[in-house]
């Protein structure tokens, strides 16, 4: 006579014999009963986890946390258009610039079509200081941003409990992102005389580049030791008053504006 | 009268954020109760749940409205659960079960018999500790949750066949793992 073997015995232990085992034979193997009580008596002993209950306002903090990673799948989807903007934007002002230095050396203004004499002609066209004031406000809108993605992504990091294995693969994506449009912003900034945007912006650099080349998962001691390079540079105090310092400089730029009949 | 997961699903679908917003409030709780069973750890089922809802919300397009949305989701959430376990073993960590040592509840009050609980809670656990993720996933569905192997099988991409010996193999290592105290039961 065949005994049932181990395998067939954890399929009647299952109650899913109708995969494999023969019924009738257990019904009258007393050897086989035997087996199948003693693997049952190990089994039973294995009984499910006390699983404890998140508390109340569990879903709320899913969804705060949730709401960011959503916003970064969304800014990962469209970043390549984002910065190709960002990209066309700055060449925009790069020639315009170009072609208005050009136009200040040509001797005289092109008035005769207007039939004003040149002493008489109204300008028409925004003063270069204007123009540099139109570029350094688009500069500073879209750096305004940058810095609240970059604060945000960096409170993520600050707030992670640090644990073997933990998954930083969103923030790793976004400082890939961030450290592109970081290197474009800083050039720009620079050359625009932005001094305190730039020398933010490299000082941010350096942490969007550990975070961009880290790998998925950290442990504990790498997670620490992350954040307390962004709490040694104070970085997200720093990104907070530049910030705001930057939405000032966008107001006080866009109020002359207000006042200008040709803008 | 409720909103369905299925008319939510296509608010999603049409933009509206807010619509997902209802399924994470809605599913959340579940989700977190699946991933603890596996990943035996809150930290972890935390972190499955997030990663659940993200897998989620990308492969909502291809969701097939014909089918239920919370099974769909429990699915990703199991699969998720496996990567991680997946993920912490390559990189040799090992499944932190400091938090659950609850698989035995004795209510023996002898000292022999706590002691002996409490040591064979320690053993159940570094036993599913020592299961691969597809073992440990195929066994707590079947076992915890009761899941039928054809099921079991869809979940984990595996065929019919293929989930038995999973769940054959992860039996076996509990058993040789439990010897020295289940012999005493036995």
């Amino acid at each position: 006579m065949t005994h049932l073997n181990q395998d067939e015995l954890v399929l009647f232990y299952y109650d899913e014999s109708d995969l494999g085992g023969d019924r009738s034979h257990l019904d009258k193997c007393a050897e086989c009963q035997a087996e199948l009580t003693r693997l049952a008596r190990v089994l039973d002993q294995v009984r499910p986890v006390d699983i404890p209950e998140p508390d109340e306002g569990y879903e709320g903090r899913v969804w705060d946390r949730l709401q960011w990673r959503l916003r970064g799948e969304k800014k990962r989807q469209s970043s390549f258009a984002r910065i190709a903007a960002v990209a066309a934007i700055v060449i925009i002002a790069f020639i315009s610039g170009l072609m208005w230095n050009r136009r200040e050396t040509t001797p005289a203004i092109q008035t005769a079509s207007t039939g004003t004499q040149p002493g008489n002609a109204t300008p028409v066209k925004n003063t270069p200081a204007q123009q540099q004031q139109s570029r350094d406000r688009i500069l500073l809108v879209v750096v305004g941003d940058h810095f609240d993605d970059s604060e945000r992504m960096l409170l993520e990091i600050t707030n992670l409990t640090p644990k073997e294995d933990t998954d930083i693969t969103v923030e790793r994506e976004r400082a890939e992102e961030l450290l592109a449009s970081n290197r474009l912003y800083r050039r720009t900034a620079l050359d625009r005389g932005e001094e305190q945007v730039a020398t933010l912006l490299d000082e941010l650099e350096p942490v969007l580049l550990e975070i961009a080349h880290a790998p998925d998962t950290m442990s504990a001691n790498e997670v620490r030791s992350i954040q307390k390079r962004v709490e040694t540079k104070a970085l997200v105090f720093k990104l907070r008053v530049v910030r705001a310092d930057v939405k000032a400089d966008v107001r006080a730029t866009a109020t002359p504006h207000l006042n200008q009949p040709n803008v | 009268m409720e909103t369905t997961d299925i008319d939510l699903v296509e608010s999603v679908r049409g933009g509206n954020d807010d619509a997902f917003r209802i399924l994470v409030e809605r599913h959340s709780r579940s989700i977190y109760r699946s991933a603890y069973r596996i990943t035996a750890n809150g930290a972890d089922a935390d972190d499955v749940v997030q990663e659940t809802f993200l897998r989620a919300y990308r492969a909502l397009p291809s969701f097939d409205s014909r089918a239920a949305f919370n099974t769909w989701l429990h699915r990703i959430a199991i699969n998720c659960s496996l990567d991680l376990i997946d993920s912490r073993k390559r990189r040799e960590g090992r499944i932190d079960v400091s938090e659950d040592l609850s698989f035995l509840a004795s209510h023996d009050a002898s000292p022999d018999r706590i002691a002996h609980g409490t040591e064979m809670r320690r053993a159940i656990a570094t036993a599913l500790d020592a299961l691969t993720g597809n073992e440990r996933t195929a066994f707590v569905l079947r076992h915890f949750e009761g899941m039928p192997l054809e099921e079991i099988g869809q979940i984990l991409g595996t065929r019919l066949n293929a989930t038995k010996n999973t769940v054959f193999r992860a039996v076996r290592k509990l058993r040789q793992h439990l010897q020295p105290f289940t012999g005493s039961l036995v």
